[in-house]
């Protein structure tokens, strides 16, 4: 009687398939299959009924939850087109400097070693309409004798959230941008000055293609972070004011952990993920189309 | 158990009835494992369990000390898995209805005078339906009124108000006069007549309590919500007038406890509806800037002539599944009797026992703004009530916050707002079979 003898391959990856599955598959699996039950935290025998698609039906049905789809994407859309271009600028500048500029890197990473609660509650305090730092200076400069309601109004809400995302993570962008002037061959740019290109010609044809790669890849990371946007929004407003500021993450977190109904969270949570996902396909395929510009596509 | 060790028993049992208190040896032999609220505040009280060791001969093993929240999860884990050998356990009137049937009614092991020397209105807070499921201990809460004693000697605040309204101005006694009297004062960004927790529970409690005191009710007998009325729409007007008249900071929908206290603690708000535990931070100079200028009043009444008193409260619970029930029940009345009131009211807190606020309020007549604070406060405790005894209570205040903020700030009227709220609301007890 032969012996069943799995295939070399299978058993050389077998102890990576038993760790991805530990640590990833198997609770992907349980929370997709809690997604179809009525799972209440507070009350373990809900795991067992299975209800169907109804908590999908229910979150595409609920004004809420696109209110709050729709606001992450405005913020993912603002949030990463700013800071891009703030990022951008700020690594051109930091790539002219000759005398310190590590010192200048260094300082630049400051904000992204600060963890987001402790950036959420700088940024409440001075956001805040009373004591705040920005209220006091405005009231102080004399260009307004009001306490603005910054955590209040919906719009100056997401503006002040929008500043807090932006301060957190612009540093980003502007690190590997400046990996990717780093990158950028002189010898072009030396022709192109001898054939008489301006400053703006020679970044727009020549050093803007190089460096679109690492915007891409810049962008892919942050669009990630910020669908999955939630310690800087939680602190700030928690959603609130009257869902005005809700992000999907802010709403799947109180509804999953504070409503103890895991099963509705988790549903909403698949859905959302489309977004990340749609994200990373989009700007990945920009990113190989850039690359194959250069005539790097593998 | 052989016939001379009987004898024993039955002759001790004999003795005990003719003292009338429990004997030495009562519960011998027998040990109580018990799950308390952690905390230093606490510790004083639990010194006494040793004295109640020794007077009945039984043991006591605490196997869990937490705060209520840990105390809760912990519970309801032990509910799932079935792990209940455990007979007595820390209770608040505020977690309490989450799990009706895992402590037992006290009442059959007690009598009826032990439980009349409680505040009624604790006892009644203490019960889910008939069942007395725990005894309040000294560690209780209600808002009363505290306000800034100078804006009231004002002599051109005196003046202005009889001018404006025909009437003396003095602390409010009705939620009416509260809010005219916070838009008089009100003179933002500097000053403010008063403000408000602004958002989850917190919120939903004061709009409670205000719902109470205008005469209606959050929810109808069978837990289907009974706040969209005209008490209902009456209460959320009281807050969206106050806002619209700027007589509370603009971000106070975003306030809570600690943003409240500070707030008053800062000097720029007159009125302030608050728990006991802030009374002496308010009046210490080195924490407030409001120290010696505080006056505590009790709550003002809504319209219908109720005042409000969202309160909660600690106590002491015994399990259904305990196989020593009186012992459990004597180690509870023990920890919450006269003496063990006495002892922890001494450390600031408020008393369950009508005899021992009479108590309290004796020990602070040497200190003036003392005496006024538990004056106010022993008022106050007499018109508390617990808040809603459901499980499905903090789930509710998840869908009603939203809409007061958005009433609040002009997103919608309050009609919309609490049609919107009570449709969640009946939508979410559905789906939990409460109905």
């Amino acid at each position: 009687m032969s012996r069943f003898r799995p295939p070399v391959w299978f058993v050389l990856l077998l102890p990576a398939i038993i760790i991805l599955a530990a640590v990833v598959l198997i609770p992907l699996i349980l929370s997709f299959y809690s997604s179809f039950t009525p799972y209440k935290l507070t009350r373990p025998d809900t795991l067992y009924k299975w209800i169907g698609t109804f908590n999908y039906e229910k979150a595409i049905k609920s004004t809420h939850f696109w209110a709050a789809f729709g606001r992450t994407v405005l913020l993912l859309t603002i949030a990463l087109n700013l800071e891009m271009l703030m990022g951008l600028g700020l690594a051109l500048l930091v790539n002219k400097v000759t005398y310190g500029q590590r010192a200048l890197r260094t300082i630049m990473m400051f904000p992204m070693m600060f963890s987001p609660v402790l950036v959420g509650f700088q940024f409440k305090f001075i956001f805040n309409d009373n004591v705040g730092l920005v209220n006091n200076a405005l009231q102080s400069l004399g260009l307004t004798d009001k306490a603005i309601p910054w955590l209040v109004d919906g719009q100056l809400a997401f503006i002040a959230i929008l500043t807090a995302e932006m301060w957190s993570a612009t540093s980003v962008f502007a690190i590997l941008i400046l990996a990717g002037l780093f990158a950028v061959p002189r010898d072009p740019i030396e022709a192109a000055k001898v054939d008489g290109c301006t400053p703006w010609q020679s970044f727009r044809h020549i050093t803007l293609p190089y460096i679109m790669p690492f915007i891409y890849i810049a962008l892919a990371i942050r669009s990630l972070d910020v669908a999955r946007a939630y310690d800087i929004v939680q602190i700030m407003t928690n959603g609130g004011p009257a869902r005005r500021t809700e992000l999907l993450w802010t709403l799947i977190g109180r509804t999953g952990y504070i409503d103890a109904k895991m099963g509705y969270a988790n549903a909403m949570g698949y859905i959302s993920i489309f977004l990340a996902i749609f994200f990373t396909v989009y700007f990945f395929r920009k990113l190989n189309a850039a690359r194959s510009e250069l005539g790097m596509a593998g | 158990m052989g016939k001379q060790k009987l004898k024993v028993l039955l002759g001790a049992t004999a003795l005990a009835a003719m003292a009338g208190q429990a004997p030495a040896g009562e519960f011998d032999g027998i040990t109580l494992q018990a799950k308390l609220i952690g905390g230093q505040q606490y510790e004083g009280l639990y010194a006494r369990i040793a004295e109640w060791e020794a007077e009945t001969g039984a043991k006591v093993d605490v196997i869990s000390k937490k705060n209520h929240f840990e105390l809760d999860k912990e519970f309801k884990s032990d509910l799932a898995a079935g792990t209940l050998g455990w007979c007595v356990g820390s209770n608040h009137s505020s977690f309490a209805a989450q799990y009706p049937n895992l402590y037992t009614d006290l009442t059959p092991y007690l009598s009826a005078e032990d439980i009349a020397a409680f505040v009624p209105a604790n006892i009644s807070a203490s019960k889910i339906g008939d069942a007395l499921v725990m005894l309040p201990r000294a560690q209780f809460d209600v808002s009363v009124l505290y306000y800034l004693k100078a804006v009231y000697e004002d002599e051109g605040n005196k003046t202005a108000y009889k001018e404006k309204t025909g009437r003396d101005l003095a602390p409010p006694d009705t939620w009416e006069e509260f809010k005219e009297q916070a838009i008089f004062f009100a003179d933002p960004p500097n000053f403010y007549g008063t403000q408000y927790a602004g958002k989850d529970e917190a919120i939903v409690g004061r709009f409670y309590e205000l719902v109470v005191a205008e005469g209606g009710a959050l929810f109808n007998e069978d837990w289907s919500p009974a706040f969209n009325s005209d008490a209902g729409k009456r209460a959320l007007q009281w807050f969206v007038d106050l806002y619209d008249a700027g007589a509370v900071p603009p971000g106070t929908t975003s306030y809570l406890w600690d943003d409240l206290g500070q707030g008053f603690a800062s000097g720029t708000i007159a009125l302030n509806l608050d728990w006991p535990g802030w009374a002496g931070f308010f009046n210490d100079p080195d924490s407030s800037k409001a120290a010696g200028n505080v006056g505590v009043k009790v709550q003002p009444a809504g319209s219908s002539g109720k005042r409000t008193g969202w309160s909660g409260h600690h106590g002491f619970s015994v399990t259904e599944s305990c196989e020593h029930k009186e012992a459990a029940a004597s180690l509870v009345a023990w920890l919450t009797n006269e003496d063990s009131q006495k002892l922890e009211s001494a450390g600031g807190s408020l008393p369950t026992r009508s005899a021992v606020w009479e108590h309290v309020l004796q020990e602070a007549q040497s200190d003036p703004f003392r005496a006024e604070a538990i004056a106010a406060f022993q008022a106050g405790a007499e018109h508390a009530f617990p808040a809603p005894q459901t499980p499905e209570w903090i789930e509710a205040t998840n869908l009603i916050y939203p809409e007061l903020q958005a009433a609040i700030l002009g997103d919608k009227t309050v009609d919309e707002a609490l049609a919107d709220a009570a449709e969640a609301v009946d939508e979410m007890m559905q789906e939990n079979g409460v109905y």
